[in-house]
């Protein structure tokens, strides 16, 4: 199974504020055993959300809205996408991890991942086919 | 640049009701234009929250939570990454999508390019073969 791991916001990531260098360094440990262990897909920080926008849909109508947006905790600060057996498994992954905001309190959240089958016969054998195609496309411009 | 694309969850998603077919369909053309024109990075949709767990560190503690969380409208039901020219070009392509009949935000965020997950994010490509699907 894939889950995607949730790295939320904290005061000083939507400060813009970059890790320090043991933070950077622990991460880099870190992020090596992932690999090592085979577990991971992708990995990625996200600019504050100064820099971000959002867009609402309702209807017909699509309302823009400017960064940055306000409910720190609930903000996300960045990602990982992990292959795993279970979600027993991905915990004991992040228990492992270094706290992203060293002294306060971090939040890591961890969520399954859908896989195709997981839409039953609603996600017909054509959109199958159009789901290799798009995998395949994302493949070619990795390599 | 890249940029994270952020689907908010809504009471559906959290309910676990999948997308009618019609939407699938539109969805996946629209995935299928993203792709075509070498935008498409990655994608995933999440399950419901329920299905999900926190870690809360703490000082030196560790802490799990079992889901559900109960904020929903801040939660998440799935991503995509994008490699495109500028906000601007992002912003032309979330325009683009297709229309669920729910009301709906999605986030644009820009991502860090040569930071330390930057980094790992190629390592990580370059280990795929390893991780089988």
């Amino acid at each position: 199974m894939r889950v995607m791991v949730i790295v939320k916001a904290s005061k000083d990531s939507e400060a813009g504020i970059m890790p320090g260098q043991k933070l950077l360094e622990d991460m880099g440990k870190y992020n090596e055993q992932l690999v090592k262990a085979g577990i991971m897909l992708a990995g990625d920080g996200l600019h504050p959300t100064s820099k971000a926008k959002r867009v609402r849909f309702s209807g017909d109508k699509r309302a823009v809205i400017d960064g940055p947006f306000s409910e720190t905790k609930e903000l996300i600060a960045g990602y990982w996408i992990w292959q795993v057996r279970s979600m027993e498994e991905a915990v004991e992954w992040v228990r492992r991890a270094p706290s992203p905001h060293p002294g306060s309190e971090t939040e890591i959240e961890i969520r399954p991942v859908f896989e195709a089958e997981d839409f039953g016969k609603e996600f017909t054998p054509e959109l199958r086919a159009q789901e290799d195609r798009i995998r395949a496309e994302i493949e070619r411009k990795k390599s | 640049m890249r940029v994270m694309i952020i689907v908010r969850a809504n009471r559906n998603s959290e309910a676990g009701h999948m997308p009618g077919p019609d939407v699938l369909a539109q969805m996946q053309k629209f995935n299928d234009e993203v792709a075509a024109a070498g935008v498409l990075v990655g994608m995933g949709g999440l399950q419901p929250s329920a299905n999900g767990k926190r870690v809360k560190a703490s000082g030196g503690k560790r802490m799990i939570l079992d889901g559900p969380f109960a904020e929903t409208k801040e939660l998440i039901a799935g991503y995509a990454i994008w490699e495109v020219a500028s906000m601007d070009e992002a912003m032309e392509w979330v325009a683009r999508f297709p229309d669920t009949g729910e009301d709906d935000e999605i986030e644009i965020r820009p991502m860090y390019d040569h930071g330390p997950c930057g980094h790992r994010a190629e390592t990580a490509h370059a280990a795929k073969p390893i991780a089988a699907e």
